[in-house]
């Protein structure tokens, strides 16, 4: 279980001398991660996915190294197939080497777990959108997978279908593969992820001179920022110790790229230093976040708000926090917390002047 | 290997299960009626029944490798990749062609007159009957290429592969540079004089010309799924 999938200077665009999708990737997904991708609509998400899954080749670069089993879930699944929902599931279990048995066997476990085993016998073009979504959630169960990716595959589903789904994400990961998944709720995992990438469109911006007023990394719209190349923390090192901000004035001077700031650490061993020095932010910041010492897990959250925002109001005691001047916002606090912080930054004011989640990572046990 | 069986049966099953096999089987089956009759010269009707396979096995391709919506297809194309996702629809194209051709050379020995077509010497049925089923297989491969050139990857508006597809048939019979004129010629050679060879050369041809018409549908797919 030691795989990692690379992605090496990879981008995609969809016809020869188009506007990229993706561009200058470099990351490295690793067994036994949650990787989660965020970014605005239209910033080359759903490209990233279908990169990593293997669905889509790159127009540039090159993605190694993916297990043999992989599942795809993809953004809308209105599959009008002649199929039964169990035949189906039957035969792609068939194509990822099960015996015909066995495939039957999973895919109505699978149907059942969500809830939907009422239609296996049901054709799937007859089948509605939500029992539709968990048949393309369960063909990607099948086997089971080693990478599973999703592309909003909660989105459709009912909410004890939501609520095992997160289950079994926990599940795979536990076991030893690597989960990446795109969902429009912020909160959705947030406790559980090894890692947030965020992507920007990479010809969004950009003056073509890296000359002019460096852009403030504070400004509550970031997407729009200027693209910074792709990092991967802990597994480039050279580039763990750029700052990870999406914003870092080094990323002014490659304007067509990807902007991820990027907090990665293992979920079992604790976070690389260089890459929690990475974490620190771009503007004004200090060292990370230092002091007491606490027992059992924390934590960090990284926020973006308006230049001179304040924190917001209604944060757990046992929150210790850190605000830069350009709306840089980090947070220390208890797993246990994780999700009451988290409501307190979503729910706090209308978007433009509220908080931004960049990057939510586990601390490790003592820092 | 085994995934790409699995596939196959999967757009096997699809097809079947689809109906959309019914079209390109009347097709078929009228144009046979036209030519073919009791009593007619065993070769020419197997020829006929070879070169009007032609065309239905690039509909059934195009049927096929058209068959599953992109989501569908990107969730298959995610446990095998994309290029052998399109080989095994294409595969199944070809087995359905297969099932609608080997009846016909059957159907063909029984009703069709075992002698040359001037009446005037016998013919003997077994290898006549060999030398239709290269003539089936050649029609095949060459019809599979011509669908696998003129749709999905290479040719994506539906209108244009639609008539492309088309198009391209009639070059594929009528040529004499093609495998399958070539096989269906050899066919008619030998009802007009009551020999018969076996047309391996062109079957070796269709062989050539389907797999090179599948590497580059493949990679295609590959590249741009």
């Amino acid at each position: 279980m030691s795989w990692a999938v690379r992605l090496e200077n990879v981008g995609r665009r969809y016809r020869a001398g188009g506007p990229w999708a993706v561009r200058g990737v470099d990351l490295e997904i690793r067994a036994g991660t949650l990787v989660r991708v965020a970014g605005g609509n239209g910033g080359g998400k759903s490209t990233l996915l279908r990169l990593i899954a293997g669905v889509d080749a790159p127009s540039a670069g090159r993605v190694r190294g993916r297990p043999p089993a992989r599942g795809y879930v993809p953004e809308r699944f209105p599959a009008s197939l002649p199929l039964t929902a169990l035949d189906y599931l039957t035969h792609l279990g068939r194509i990822r080497g099960l015996r015909p048995r066995e495939a039957a066997r999973q895919g109505a476990r699978w149907l059942e777990r969500f809830g939907a085993d009422g239609y296996a016998d049901t054709r799937m073009r007859e089948l509605s959108k939500g029992s539709s979504q968990k048949v393309a959630v369960a063909q990607a169960l099948l086997g089971p997978p080693g990478l599973l990716v999703l592309d909003e595959a909660w989105t459709g589903l009912d909410r004890p279908a939501r609520a095992v789904l997160d289950d079994v994400v926990r599940e795979r990961t536990a076991a030893g593969g690597a989960v990446v998944f795109v969902d429009h709720d912020p909160s959705r995992l947030a406790d559980a992820c090894t890692t947030v990438l965020r992507v920007t469109p990479p010809d969004s911006t950009a003056p073509a001179v890296p000359a002019g007023p460096p852009v403030p990394s504070g400004s509550a719209g970031s997407a729009t920022s200027v693209g910074a190349s792709m990092s991967f923390g802990a597994a480039t090192p050279a580039e763990a110790s750029t700052p990870a901000g999406s914003v870092a004035p080094a990323g002014a001077a490659d304007p067509a790229g990807i902007a991820v700031p990027v907090a990665s650490a293992g979920p079992a061993a604790p976070p690389a230093p260089d890459a929690s020095a990475g974490a620190a932010g771009p503007v004004g910041a200090a060292g990370p976040v230092g002091g007491g010492v606490r027992q059992g897990g924390l934590t960090r959250i990284e926020a973006l708000g308006a230049p001179g925002a304040r924190v917001p109001a209604g944060l757990p005691q046992d929150v210790r926090w850190r605000l830069t001047p350009g709306g840089d916002l980090f947070l220390t606090v208890p797993h246990t917390r994780s999700d009451e912080v988290l409501r307190v930054l979503l729910d706090a004011g209308p978007p433009e002047s509220g908080w931004h989640i960049r990057a939510v990572r586990e601390e490790g046990e003592n820092r | 290997m085994r995934a790409t069986f699995a596939l196959t049966r999967y757009q096997l099953a699809m097809l079947l299960r689809s109906q959309r096999w019914l079209a390109p089987l009347l097709l078929y089956a009228g144009l046979l009626a036209v030519g073919l009759g009791a009593g007619r010269p065993l070769l020419d009707s197997l020829g006929l029944a070879a070169a009007v396979l032609l065309p239905a096995t690039a509909w059934l391709v195009r049927i096929c490798v058209t068959a599953e919506p992109d989501a569908a297809r990107h969730c298959a194309a995610a446990v095998t990749g994309a290029a052998r996702a399109h080989l095994a629809a294409v595969a199944a194209g070809v087995v359905t062609a297969l099932g609608f051709g080997l009846p016909a050379v059957a159907l063909v020995a029984f009703v069709g007159d075992p002698h040359s077509t001037d009446g005037r010497r016998a013919v003997p049925v077994a290898p006549a009957v060999a030398a239709g089923l290269c003539g089936v297989l050649a029609c095949v491969l060459v019809g599979a290429a011509v669908g696998m050139l003129c749709n999905r990857p290479l040719i994506r508006s539906r209108g244009i592969a639609v008539a492309a597809t088309s198009l391209l048939t009639l070059p594929a019979l009528a040529l004499g540079a093609s495998p399958a004129n070539a096989a269906v010629g050899e066919l008619s050679r030998a009802s007009a004089e009551g020999a018969v060879p076996l047309p391996w050369v062109p079957v070796l041809g269709a062989v050539a010309v389907a797999a090179l018409a599948a590497a580059v549908a493949c990679a295609v797919a590959g590249r741009r799924p």
